[in-house]
């Protein structure tokens, strides 16, 4: 008999009940450092390697991550929704996506979640446009960004400040409303329909994004809003 | 016979062959697809009787009627298989999930800990 300790149920502003979920696909240059970043901070972070060739999970033994992996390449879009359902089953309060490539701030998911813990907001989008808080951005990728929020907003009557920004947070109420059926790219504007339709509080927070070589060369090309658009409105004529 | 005609006929000879040996047809598919074969060789036998069925919708020549509904079955067909193919994607997609999530918690227990 004696004195029983729990730290994560007895420390009120406990971590380990924020869920860093990292969608990975081939990632393998920079993931390491990503996750080493994040660990930093006491959050529970599920890395989902969405079939990459090279397995992602000896470069993340010891460390203190769940590995979930798709046998197949689905898409960022279904990797994201894996990890929310599997942070739900794990008991997550609160649930924050992350780039893989190393392209957000670690000091932003506070930022993120503070207006999810004053009960604010159930999900809080990170925007690079709201304060001039982006390095490096290509002149292109800024006007593509442009066109995005446009069509966002035409599709959902949401207009952003940043239509496609990979870090985002959402409480249990927003992550369990939730379901991202669109695999691919399209899964940020699906959100925002999502979010428009569950009738979900929503803010933005600024946050950094870097543009490395690296994450200009990964990321997302001016073709692939293309990709995104036909995706998008074939999906809602044929449904 | 022109030569058209004959190879057109030797096309949907082989099609419904193709069809026939490949997918072991249930009944009523075969019974259509028969009435389809016989109904295209009839057409093509003898062209100007599309002609009529053109002349009574307002189209000039028959072979513009077809060209017509080609397009919209054809539409439909596109339709059809997009829809399919994104149910399929779907199913893909809850299978490879419920994998992983099973496959993850295999790991767990494995460790005996909640940690890779």
């Amino acid at each position: 008999m004696g004195f029983t300790f729990i730290p994560c149920m007895s420390v009120p502003n406990n971590t380990k009940n924020v869920f860093i979920i990292i969608p990975a696909f081939n990632e393998n240059t920079v993931i390491k450092s990503v996750v080493e970043e994040i660990s930093q901070f006491n959050y529970s972070i599920i890395v989902i390697d969405d079939g990459s060739e090279i397995s992602l999970l000896p470069l993340l033994r010891n460390m203190p991550v769940d590995y979930i992996r798709h046998r197949i390449n689905l898409g960022q879009g279904a990797a994201i929704q894996t990890g929310i359902e599997y942070a739900l089953t794990k008991g997550a309060e609160y649930i924050v996506t992350f780039d893989a490539d190393g392209q957000h701030d670690t000091i932003d998911i506070q930022k993120l979640l503070d207006p999810l813990q004053n009960n604010k907001a159930d999900i809080v989008f990170g925007s690079r446009f709201i304060e001039n808080s982006t390095q490096n951005m290509p002149k292109g990728r800024k006007f593509v960004l442009l066109l995005a929020r446009l069509f966002n907003f035409f599709i959902t009557g949401l207009f952003l400040s940043d239509a496609h920004n990979g870090l985002r947070a959402m409480n249990k109420k927003a992550a369990s409303l939730i379901k991202i059926k669109e695999n691919g790219m399209a899964h940020a504007s699906e959100i925002l329909v999502q979010v428009k339709n569950k009738k979900l509080r929503f803010v933005e927070v600024p946050v950094t994004i870097k543009y490395t070589t690296y994450s200009t060369k990964k990321g997302q090309t001016g073709w692939s809003s293309f990709r995104i658009f036909f995706d998008l409105l074939l999906n809602k004529l044929f449904k | 016979m022109n030569s058209i005609q004959i190879l057109l006929i030797i096309g949907i000879i082989i099609i419904f062959l193709y069809y026939v040996l490949r997918f072991r047809n249930a009944f009523f598919d075969l019974l259509l697809l028969i009435s389809f074969s016989l109904l295209g060789i009839y057409f093509i036998l003898f062209p100007e009787k599309t002609n009529v069925i053109a002349h009574k919708l307002g189209v000039g020549r028959g072979a513009d009627l077809l060209f017509y509904s080609c397009i919209i079955f054809f539409l439909f067909i596109i339709i059809k298989l997009f829809a399919r193919l994104r149910r399929l994607e779907e199913k893909l997609t809850e299978m490879v999930r419920q994998q992983a999530k099973s496959d993850a918690d295999l790991e767990i227990d494995a460790k005996g800990k909640n940690k890779v």
